[in-house]
């Protein structure tokens, strides 16, 4: 109780609420390194920067959890589904952070195509879905999201992401809520076969300052991945694990905030195909 | 509407130039990217608004016409600082032992000439037979000559208070409160080379709000400007340039710039300053060049030769401007006279009090420089007297006690240069004279002097340092110098410079400089002589041909007037400005460039409180190989509460055109840049930028108030080559 006490002075601390979190690095694997994601490839690209599941192979379906902060009314589930075609990846997500009393929807329609090696663009189209308890009543937006990535060298990766880039917004809400513009970039970096750091920088419009993410991602054992990561705002350090195998995959981790304590990820994907 | 029209044209132009192919040269990407971190960091030491084509259109014109590796018109590259003065003597050996250069690519197996260096030198160099001994025939000129025709439009297209309708009573009384003008902006040049020889060209440029041949105001108006009044193109300026006939050196005829030693005691046109870094920071004079761009303020009308024999050489030159200066009249006892109070450095004349001010005055400077080179070493000497027809007398103020006021000012100095092995010494030295001046001034007799002596060490071939001492009296008074400083003025100044350059490790760069510097008077807002330091940092690394990135840090500490407004007198006080950036550019496949960059600037204030800005940008350029056309594209945003916070981004422009927006408040920004080649001789230019706030909803002030929260330029460029 103390701590969601903590958590909404928190909140109202800040003059708009909305769609903080909505935009929020998805999956267990990307939770486990400080959420950096943008220059990452598999199913959950579709939701942190589309780009990266322009080369998915096959048809996948991924299921995500996260009990933030150990409290159910912040919870954040996420659904994810995407078809590999002859004509690039399509894709379905759905997101929702929040409890009955208030919560954040984001249903999007992806795309990505392969140029080459070296580009990779996605696109989403978001319907944005708010819901405010007590007669305060629902608001929604539309808006869309684009990425890019490019394998620069064979070990150098490199992702751009910006979410909502012409700045739409909640029309008809009280104070006209703005919605953010997301903007991230970053590389990811094989050092080895089994070795891979990430970072990126993130701005998001509706908060002050930047973000900076950082991660590491080890293959201790064949299939058997160690992972360890960190962001700046706010600061919050994280840890986790995954396991795959050919047809699916489970990836779990802690994310622990100074002040706000601990939360748990637990991110599941399956697919079928060749 | 316009902007549709513009849109078809230019998909109009693009469907047209597919069936013409053009091969452009070399790639000047990395060119592009040495000046464009330069320029970023002029911006950042300058306040103004600075006009870098003057600075720029040398680099641009190198671009456009390469030099003879085989001839000695390969000294450019060292004047420009593209290779430093050991790669320069490197260079100088190699042909002395092995002759001419047959191919490019022997470059590489010049001792000193890094990945770094040939990747921007290559494009600006070509092989040909030394033609400098030539003879030059009429008929030659007429058939291998180049010309070049350039026609520029550019316009903010928000309404901007400036030209909002006003009634005429209104506008008598208060004058200023609009401009005469229309909103457009127009340039147009035409140059001549040929084989950079000989050289000719003019220009015209109207700015936007300055009165056009279309544009009408009342007859009171008209009268109260009276002879004031001016329509048409504001600036007018032409150049005839030739080198290399015989005796004569170079000999230019109309605008020129001018740029002896290190700049202390005569250096007309803009230069890099503190911002070239590393060991670019010892200065080449370049001597006459010809001005072929639009800036207003600082460069040479009139005539300058050099000639030559041996190791000797010498210039006489001969300027006579009218520059723009507010007169005031003075009453005395006798009679009225006139008196400046300012000289005015914008070269706008848009309201009119503006062209009541402009070209009020007649500056002439006459002058020469000698000079005697061997091998290894160059020393100069250079004196100059300007005179002005109005005397200037500034309004009276604690800072300006020592600066340039009267009639007319002698400067004189001697240069110096020694470069051999892994060595470089240079310096200057210079003196002012000026009889009339204020009290305090007069007091110290009319001569005063400032000094500068510099070290470049190179113990390896990876790894370089510099060390500078100077020393600029506090009444040194010059109206065309350009050295080495912090500020723009080489006057009461101190400091000592510290700069290193090295390759520590394959693919990794690091450039590092630190200055120290004394301010001997007070200057403008620091009401006591001041001090501060500035360091900077920046390590790069290639990860390979396609991608290279670097890291960046400035700490900048000066003094200002502290604004706390419950002192009863303002005292200086320190104030940081600190800065980071990352920049990554890379290439995408074949036809693909990617570029993004992160900065954040943090400054204190004096009450304690912190202002942060930060900016994120994404550049994509489409350069299809062996198409004609080209399409460059940023998106940024920014977020910096306070101008003190604010951004400096480069970006893309039309040819000859730079800009560098200082971006702050809260926002987001684009553009979009396109170039087509038709016919191979006509190349069009359109580019559309727009920066949206998200923080506002009126848009600067005064004169430049736009209401609303966006604001879009536009420009569009044809540039004739036959």
């Amino acid at each position: 109780m103390k701590k969601l006490l903590l958590l909404i002075t928190l909140i109202l601390s800040t003059s708009t609420i909305f769609a903080y979190d909505i935009i929020h690095p998805i999956g267990g694997r990307a939770a486990a390194m400080g959420g950096s994601s943008v220059a990452s490839q598999g199913l959950w690209a579709l939701q942190n920067n589309p780009a990266g599941m322009a080369n998915l192979e096959k048809i996948s379906l991924g299921l995500y959890y996260e009990n933030r902060w150990m409290l159910p009314e912040t919870a954040y589930k996420c659904g994810a589904f995407a078809l590999p075609t002859k004509f690039g990846t399509l894709g379905l997500s759905f997101n929702q952070f929040g409890s009955s009393k208030y919560n954040e929807n984001k249903f999007g329609l992806a795309y990505a195509k392969d140029f080459g090696r070296y580009l990779q663009i996605g696109l989403q189209l978001d319907y944005l879905l708010l819901k405010i308890g007590n007669d305060y009543g629902t608001f929604n937006a539309v808006t869309f999201e684009l990425g890019l990535q490019s394998h620069v060298t064979d070990k150098l990766t490199l992702g751009t992401y910006i979410f909502n880039p012409v700045n739409f917004s909640f029309e008809q809400t009280l104070n006209h809520e703005k919605l953010p513009i997301v903007f991230r970039f970053g590389m990811a970096y094989q050092f080895t076969k089994d070795f891979v750091g990430q970072c990126e920088i993130e701005k998001n419009t509706e908060l002050e300052g930047v973000n900076l993410r950082g991660g590491l991602e080890y293959e201790a054992v064949k299939n058997l991945y160690i992972r360890a990561g960190v962001q700046t705002n706010p600061g919050i350090l994280s840890f986790g694990l995954g396991y795959a195998i050919s047809f699916a995959q489970i990836n779990v981790s802690a994310q622990l905030h100074n002040e706000l304590g601990a939360s748990a990820q637990i991110g599941m994907i399956f697919s079928i195909g060749k | 509407m316009k902007r549709l029209i513009f849109t078809i044209l230019f998909l109009t132009a693009a469907l047209f130039a597919k069936a013409q192919i053009a091969v452009d040269t070399l790639s000047t990407e990395a060119l592009n990217n040495l000046l464009i971190e330069q320029v970023e960091r002029l911006a950042e030491d300058s306040d103004d608004d600075l006009d870098y084509e003057d600075l720029l259109e040398n680099y641009i014109f190198l671009s456009e016409n390469p030099v003879n590796l085989n001839s000695d018109e390969v000294r450019q590259l060292v004047e420009l600082h593209l290779i430093s003065v050991f790669q320069y003597e490197e260079l100088q050996k190699y042909r002395r032992f092995y002759g001419d250069f047959m191919f490019l690519d022997e470059l590489e197996m010049v001792e000193g000439f890094d990945e770094q260096t040939l990747a921007v030198i290559k494009p600006v160099v070509c092989l040909e037979k030394d033609q400098s001994k030539d003879k030059i025939t009429l008929d030659k000129m007429a058939r291998y000559g180049k010309h070049q025709l350039l026609g520029r439009y550019e316009q903010i297209l928000e309404k901007q208070q400036g030209y909002a309708p006003i009634d005429d009573s209104t506008l008598l009384a208060k004058p200023n409160s609009r401009y005469l003008g229309n909103p457009q902006k127009y340039q147009l040049r035409y140059t001549y080379n040929y084989r950079n020889k000989i050289r000719a060209g003019f220009t015209l440029e109207k700015d936007a709000g300055e009165m056009f041949y279309t544009d009408k105001v009342s007859d009171t108006i008209q009268k109260l400007l009276g002879n004031q009044y001016h329509r048409g193109f504001d600036f007018v300026g032409f150049h005839l340039y030739a080198k290399d006939l015989g005796i004569v050196k170079t000999a230019a005829l109309g605008d020129y710039q001018l740029a002896f030693g290190q700049g202390l005691t005569l250096w007309s046109g803009m230069s890099f300053g503190k911002a070239g870094a590393g060991s670019s920071v010892m200065k080449q004079g370049r001597g006459i060049t010809p001005k072929g761009s639009a800036s207003e303020y600082s460069f040479m009308r009139g005539a300058a030769v050099t000639l030559g024999g041996g190791p000797f050489s010498g210039t006489l030159f001969y300027s006579n401007r009218w520059v723009d200066a507010n007169i005031s009249v003075a009453d005395t006892l006798d009679n009225e006279a006139e008196l400046v109070s300012s000289l005015q450095e914008t070269g706008y004349h848009r309201t009119i009090g503006e062209l009541l001010d402009r070209h009020a005055i007649r500056q002439q400077v006459v002058g020469g420089h000698l000079a005697y080179a061997v091998a290894h070493f160059e020393v100069g000497y250079t004196a100059h007297h300007t005179w002005l027809n109005v005397p200037l007398e500034l309004r009276p103020s604690h800072y300006n006690q020592y600066y340039f006021q009267g009639r007319s000012l002698t400067n004189q100095g001697i240069d110096f240069k020694y470069v051999k092995g892994k060595y470089a010494v240079f310096g200057e030295a210079a003196t002012s004279m000026n009889y009339d001046s204020t009290a305090l001034r007069q007091a110290q007799g009319p001569l005063a002097f400032a000094g500068l002596v510099g070290l470049t060490v190179k113990p390896a071939g990876y790894l370089n340092f510099t060390v500078m001492y100077r020393d600029y009296g506090k009444a040194y008074q010059n109206l065309m110098s350009n050295a080495f400083g912090e500020g723009s003025r080489n006057q009461g100044q101190r400091g000592i410079y510290l700069g290193v350059e090295a390759a520590p490790a394959p693919y990794w760069n690091i450039l590092a400089y630190a200055d120290q510097f004394h301010f001997t008077w007070l200057t403008s807002q620091v009401n006591a002589p001041s001090r501060g330091h500035d360091y900077y940092i920046r390590i790069s690394h290639s990860f390979s041909k396609r991608a290279n990135a670097y890291l960046q840090f400035r700490s900048k500490t000066k003094m200002k007037n502290s604004t706390d407004a419950f002192v009863f007198s303002h005292y200086p006080i320190f104030y940081t400005k600190n800065s980071v950036r990352f920049n990554i550019n890379y290439q995408i496949g074949r036809d693909f460039h990617g570029s993004n960059k992160a900065e954040y600037a943090h400054y204190r204030n004096d009450d304690g409180s912190n202002e942060h800005g930060y900016f994120l940008c994404q550049d994509i350029a489409y350069k299809p190989e062996y198409k004609p056309y080209s399409l460059t594209f940023r998106y940024a945003i920014f977020d910096a509460k306070d101008y003190n916070a604010r951004i400096y981004a480069y970006e893309n422009d039309v040819l000859y055109s730079f800009s560098v927006p200082a971006l702050y408040g809260k926002g987001m920004r684009f553009y979009l840049l396109g170039k087509v080649k038709l016919f191979n001789a006509l190349t069009l230019y359109a580019r559309i930028g727009r920066t949206i706030y998200s923080d506002r909803d009126e848009i600067g002030s005064g004169l430049t108030l736009i209401e609303g929260n966006h604001k879009t330029d536009l420009k569009v460029e044809a540039v004739w080559k036959f």
